[in-house]
């Protein structure tokens, strides 16, 4: 079996998340946690020192691994029917026992975040977790852009509650959101996210130094370390090595033959494995929607104005058109020879159009596009067999054109 | 002896401008002062096999239904499509409906998420203002106050005439079929007709005998349910004093001003409602509303009908569920697919009805 090249860099990613997690139950004990979805206006939180934690990001976790599957069953004998989002049955599973889950569990939190510009799911599954814990929780309603930019009323309801977030903040940790730390978060936040859009870049490049599985790894800290040094750390060694594997003409994928663009949420719990036999067939995921999400530029002039925009932004708020142009658009500037979509039973807003975008990709760009039916954490809806033989059909229908 | 509601049926093609919705938060008034006919796009149990080909099989029916009567041309009539934000398969379906169905123009409704706040107020006000250009446009015409002001004042009759039906269900009057026929007639005939008719139908309906012990039942769901679950409940004995549906009592009870700006008449109402799942109100909670009805009705236990896939009723099912429990308050979950297990649903609700009995 041929062996390749692992990138220094996600390992030092993976023992920051591992500190990340440890650090926060240390220090949950004296300062005010709370969970976050993943879309949700962090620097706020940073600047006020407030911890956050990324239920999202845990139910990725339990995925990969192997523990969501027990998990979901017992959220689903609490009541939650099995065809929920799995990160919600995952995560939820994990606060009703913690003695089953990785790292037994989150620290128990002091407020709960939960903005939806990622999905509506979000504010069940917050709602159940303020059940749960009995703590204040706070929404934040951004709209589904259905015309872009947004119309200048949205961005400035978006901005209102951002405000309203902030007093309510002040009200629950008695803590103030200082001007200086704020700007200095943001500062940090827009840094991150500079350096996460040059990381994701380096896939333009052939053969690309990057592979859509390390990027999964990767994106760790930009989802749960937005506007903090560490984040900002993290990406400039990524960026070194892979400015080192260009240089010496090193590729994720040797002898890269076929470059293609993944849609979705990662199978967390077959992430290398899944693309072991794209990469025995010399194929790299060179560019994906999944990772793209956090790649807002924030707008400083206005703090909040700037994050109402930036947040309203997030791919997966956006229409199909525009959904469409940024797909077409990473298609032509990466030079992918394919798509793969993951049909995602927990993740709708990712799912639902995804035969308009296949058809739309085979019509304008005479792309093959391969579509797999898989759950991001629940393994029991995984198909071996099938996805196996699927795949080996994609790969030879790249062989032959 | 046949139902009076059974002939209550009105084809798209009889109606003026006809205007299909979905959805529990679209202002149909709006619509209707613009002169269309507002109607709801109710999911039916047979399929085309269209919508397969843009909805993965995880989509829940109400929403994969609509796109299938459209995509088969059995809503070619209709002079427009109106969706309010709600869930994400909605969402979803804004984007197909846009790219797929190009004949029938959609309208995307941003119903805010957070009830409870100052800013979903503004907020509101301008998607409503929003909507009335996008209307206009589409009509031709504009919509003056007073055409929104009689079209609210048509409305608020069909409200308090649907309040009334629900004043006899209430007291066991009214078999489930009969009960929701009407309802569901309200979303489907022209209100003039409706507010005229409805009153001599009800009339018809001869009081059940009321010495039966049945036991009285609460419904909790999305959209009307699936008329074989009302006749299985019939059928089981039991009768539906009320309910928490989408598009049922929640959605009669608040009526619009009618004096002042007729859009934040229009706002305040829908803020007024009992949130469906996919809203969010700090203060009006859905359990405390649920426990109030069963205590309000003395109903005997609550069946929640709920649309497979369904993630907001999904979620909510378990604090509604976890609610009634602590109250003691006896409860049954079924699942609705496109075509309903008429064998097993009645085999469950008949052992439901009859422990409660």
């Amino acid at each position: 079996m041929p062996r390749y090249p692992r990138l220094r860099s996600l390992k030092e990613i993976n023992s920051v998340m591992t500190r990340y997690y440890v650090q926060r139950k240390v220090l949950a004990r004296i300062k005010p946690l709370a969970y976050v979805t993943s879309g949700a206006p962090v620097e706020i939180l940073e600047a006020m020192g407030v911890l956050t934690l990324y239920p999202e990001n845990y139910g990725a976790l339990c995925g990969a691994r192997g523990a969501a599957v027990g998990l979901c069953q017992v959220a689903e004998a609490q009541g939650f029917p099995a065809d929920l989002c799995s990160y919600a049955r995952s995560h939820i599973g994990a606060v009703l026992r913690p003695s089953d889950a990785p790292l037994s569990g989150m620290p128990r939190p002091d407020l709960l975040v939960c903005c939806n510009n990622i999905c509506g799911t979000v504010l069940k599954w917050y709602e159940a977790l303020a059940a749960l814990y009995d703590v204040p929780l706070f929404v934040i309603d951004v709209p589904f852009q259905r015309t872009t930019p947004a119309e200048p009323y949205v961005v400035a309801y978006v901005a209102d509650q951002l405000r309203e977030f902030v007093a309510w903040l002040e009200a629950h940790t008695g803590r103030r959101l200082k001007p200086n730390r704020f700007h200095s978060a943001l500062a940090l936040s827009r840094e991150a996210v500079a350096l996460w859009q040059e990381v994701l870049a380096f896939g333009q490049h052939r053969p690309s130094p990057i592979n859509a599985p390390d990027l999964f790894v990767a994106m760790a800290p930009i989802v749960a370390l937005r506007g903090t040094r560490r984040a900002v750390d993290c990406y400039r060694r990524l960026k070194a090595e892979l400015e080192e594997r260009v240089a010496q003409g090193i590729g994720a994928v040797p002898g890269e033959r076929y470059r293609l663009l993944w849609d979705n949420i990662a199978i967390w719990y077959r992430l290398y494995r899944f693309f072991r036999p794209f990469m025995d067939a010399g194929a790299c995921f060179v560019a994906d929607t999944y990772t793209n999400a956090w790649t807002v530029e924030l707008d400083l002039d206005d703090p909040f104005v700037g994050l109402a925009r930036a947040y309203s932004g997030v791919f997966i708020n956006m229409s199909l058109p525009t959904r469409l142009r940024i797909i077409a658009d990473l298609a032509r500037r990466f030079q992918v020879d394919g798509m793969v979509m993951h049909a995602n039973r927990s993740c709708k807003p990712f799912s639902i159009t995804q035969d308009d975008v296949r058809d739309e990709l085979r019509d304008e760009l005479d792309l093959p596009v391969l579509i797999i039916e898989a759950d991001m954490c629940d393994a029991r809806l995984y198909n071996e067999g099938a996805v196996r033989e699927r795949v080996a059909a994609f790969l030879e229908t790249l062989e032959m054109l | 002896m046949q139902s009076p509601v059974s002939n209550l049926q009105y084809p798209i093609s009889n109606l003026q401008s006809p205007l299909g919705f979905l959805t529990a938060y679209v202002p149909e008034e709006l619509f209707h002062a613009a002169g269309f006919t507002p109607i709801f796009i109710f999911h039916t149990a047979d399929a085309h096999g269209f919508a397969r080909a843009h909805l993965p099989g995880f989509t829940c029916w109400v929403a994969g239904s609509a796109l299938d009567q459209a995509l088969a041309g059995r809503l070619d009539g209709l002079a427009g499509m109106a969706l309010a934000q709600t869930c994400d398969t909605t969402q979803g379906l804004t984007d197909l409906w846009r790219r797929n169905v190009p004949h029938i123009p959609l309208f995307h409704f941003g119903m805010p998420l957070r009830l409870g706040s100052p800013s979903a107020r503004a907020y509101l006000l301008a998607e409503l203002q929003s909507l009335r250009e996008r209307v206009q446009a589409l009509a031709g015409r504009p919509i003056p106050d007073d055409a929104l002001r009689e079209s609210m004042a048509l409305y608020n009759r069909t409200r308090a005439l649907v309040r009334r039906l629900y004043a006899r269900a209430a007291l066991g009057d009214i078999a489930p079929p009969d009960l929701y026929g009407l309802v569901r007639a309200a979303f489907q005939m022209p209100k003039e007709t409706y507010n005229q008719e409805i009153g001599s139908k009800m009339q018809e309906l001869s009081p059940l005998p009321s010495c039966a012990p049945a036991p009285l039942l609460l419904l909790v769901g999305p959209a009307l349910a699936d008329p074989v679950l009302f006749d299985v409940i019939a059928q089981a004995g039991a009768r539906v004093v009320g309910d928490l549906l989408d598009l049922g009592e929640r959605y009669f009870a608040v009526d619009a001003v009618e004096h002042g700006d007729p859009l934040a008449a229009l706002a305040d109402r829908l803020l007024a409602l009992v949130p469906t799942p996919t809203k969010h109100h700090p203060q009006r909670t859905r359990a405390a509303h649920l426990l109030s009805l069963v205590q309000e009705r003395s109903a005997d236990g609550v069946i929640f009908a709920r649309q497979k896939f369904c993630e907001p009723h999904g979620f909510d099912y378990v604090q509604l569920a976890h609610a009634l429990d602590q109250a003691g308050v006896p409860h049954l979950l079924v699942e609705l697919e496109q075509a309903s297990q008429a064998g097993q649903l009645r085999t469950r609700v008949e052992a439901f009805v009859e422990m409660l009995a």
